[in-house]
């Protein structure tokens, strides 16, 4: 697996290619000269502690939910929602 | 301006106004208004709540604060049952099938939801100009822009359509169109309020966010919608602010602001002479007033918005046309993905996400998308240090006044520059409150994280100072 994807892959999105305005905010990030190596030596931690966890346990949608859900599907057909054909490469 | 909330809910039990009269007025007001604020309207949910109140007032119960009070929601908030299209073409015809802690906490307080607001679509802009419902007008000059991205929030309260709006902000997204139309907008501390069933644009910086006519209504809203959710792992746990503690500013001593800020010579002279008099005028009341280093704003800027389209990408990645939204079929699932994709994104989201998985890639995340990270560290334990010495951080919001409608379209570059003054806030995680006083755009009040109480305090202070 040494194929090199491109950004319009990688993004999904047909002939996208990188942007001058954007990358000239990477540019500056190139060049700059942070004080701080460490990225998981961070500040701003936002993680969970172990103890407070939720619980692992399934819960049931409302009905209205599911509904909605349904509802929102793209395709449907014959009581089936329709999804596009899979391609094994 | 003083509450509104605390002045309609007294004119409601004195039953001098009925709650639906009050509904149907606001949303005549919505329907006819001519600034692109709405994507759609809650006609029939805000009826029937209001009908219920006034069931409650005929029979003389009492109702909370927040019962009956009318308010706006940026459309990219989940509303069960309701259209939440994040103004894109993708999801412009996805129902919520759920509705988000902060909406529900305001729903159970009795607040009664009139409209989702147009924004930048994904809140992917500055401006409220990359939207499928028409470039939100500016509420003072409809000839410039409204402010983004939650820009038809901030044109909504400034035209007293809602009488709060729910916007989001991540860059400055509640701060920069509240200053653009001089009203008040606060970035809550990141995690205060819970951002479960708000569309995630960039999970890291991602906040709710009130926006109102006085520091009192932001205060009442910013109660209601805070707490702990265990929905959002993120969120955590906070005291009341009470309307008394903000009465007394003994607390601040000290305030600092950003020397390269207002030397830079991206700002425009009007905006930095007014602000150097609001200084004056602070330390004339004997607080002592710091310049402060900071970095420059293009670091800032190129910081935040690296991080926000890795993040922005990542979040985006679900948007395929499978299971929701506007799905355009190809020959097979792969093709579908891209059809979709390209065909229902802004150019805007999708400039931000390539540039989110450029930034991913192999060979360029440890030169970008890290030291990224690392410069977000750096900038955070700039702020501790700064908050060592400084009750409170004051600077400009924006270093121009608002753009013409077009303008900053074809300039996504200087767009991204325009945020210069709010993305470090969004950075550090920190409290932040536009006041529409100082300069044109507004003041930013920030304080230490966490600390947001003295932010709506030091609004009081200045608002009889300045």
């Amino acid at each position: 697996m040494s194929k090199i994807m491109t950004v319009d892959i990688l993004s999904s999105i047909k002939g996208a290619q990188p942007s001058e305005a954007v990358n000239k905010l990477f540019d500056v990030i190139k060049n700059a000269q942070p004080t701080n190596n460490n990225t998981f030596n961070n500040n701003h931690n936002n993680s969970v502690s172990i103890n407070d966890l939720r619980d692992d346990v399934v819960i049931e949608s409302s009905v209205i939910e599911k509904q909605i859900i349904i509802e929102n599907f793209p395709k449907e057909k014959n009581g089936y929602l329709v999804v596009s054909k899979v391609i094994e490469e | 301006m003083d509450s509104q909330i605390l002045k309609i809910h007294q004119q409601l039990v004195d039953k001098e106004i009925t709650c639906t009269a009050l509904v149907q007025d606001k949303l005549a007001q919505l329907k006819q208004n001519t600034h692109n604020t709405v994507n759609a309207m809650l006609d029939t949910m805000a009826l029937d709540l209001a009908a219920k109140v006034d069931a409650k007032i005929a029979n003389g119960e009492t109702i909370g604060l927040l019962e009956g009070i009318p308010f706006g929601i940026k459309d990219v908030y989940m509303v069960q049952g309701t259209l939440t299209t994040a103004s894109s073409n993708l999801l412009k015809n996805y129902k919520a099938a759920y509705t988000a802690t902060a909406i529900q906490n305001l729903l159970n307080a009795g607040a009664i939801p009139l409209v989702k607001e147009n924004c930048d679509s994904f809140g992917h802009g500055s401006s409220s100009e990359n939207t499928i419902f028409g470039a939100v007008k500016n509420a003072i000059n409809p000839d410039l822009v409204g402010g983004g991205s939650s820009g038809g929030s901030a044109v909504n309260v400034a035209k007293n359509y809602t009488v709060f709006s729910i916007g989001g902000d991540t860059g400055g997204s509640v701060r920069q169109p509240a200053g653009y139309n001089n009203v008040y907008g606060l970035k809550p501390s990141y995690g205060r309020i819970s951002r479960y069933g708000l569309m995630a644009y960039a999970s890291s910086t991602d906040c709710v966010g009130p926006i109102a006519q006085s520091i009192e209504d932001i205060r009442i809203v910013l109660n209601v919608m805070s707490g702990k959710d265990i929905k959002d792992q993120t969120s955590y746990a906070s005291a009341e602010i009470s309307q008394a503690q903000l009465l007394n500013s003994e607390g601040i001593k000290t305030v600092g602001y950003f020397k390269n800020f207002i030397e830079s010579p991206a700002i425009d002279p009007k905006v930095k002479a007014d602000f150097l008099q609001a200084i004056e005028k602070i330390k004339a009341k004997g607080i002592e007033v710091k310049a402060l280093d900071f970095f420059e704003s293009e670091t800032l800027v190129s910081t935040y918005y690296t991080l926000a389209m890795a993040e922005t990408a990542s979040n985006l990645s679900r948007l395929d046309g499978t299971n929701y939204g506007n799905r355009i079929e190809g020959d097979n699932l792969k093709e579908t993905y891209s059809v979709t994709r390209s065909e229902n994104f802004s150019e805007e989201t999708k400039r931000r996400i390539v540039g989110g998985n450029q930034v991913l890639s192999q060979g360029f995340s440890d030169e970008i998308y890290l030291k990224g990270l690392a410069l977000r560290d750096t900038i955070s334990a700039n702020f501790e240090d700064d908050f060592k010495d400084v009750d409170i951080i004051l600077s400009p919001v924006t270093p121009n006044t608002p753009p013409k409608i077009g303008d900053s379209l074809k300039d996504p570059h200087a767009m991204y520059l325009s945020d210069a003054y709010t993305v470090g806030f969004s950075l550090g995680q920190l409290p932040t409150l536009t006041v529409p006083q100082g300069t044109a755009t507004g003041l930013q009040i920030t304080a230490a994280k966490h600390n947001d109480e003295l932010v709506l305090k030091f609004a009081n202070f200045l608002k009889d100072t300045i």
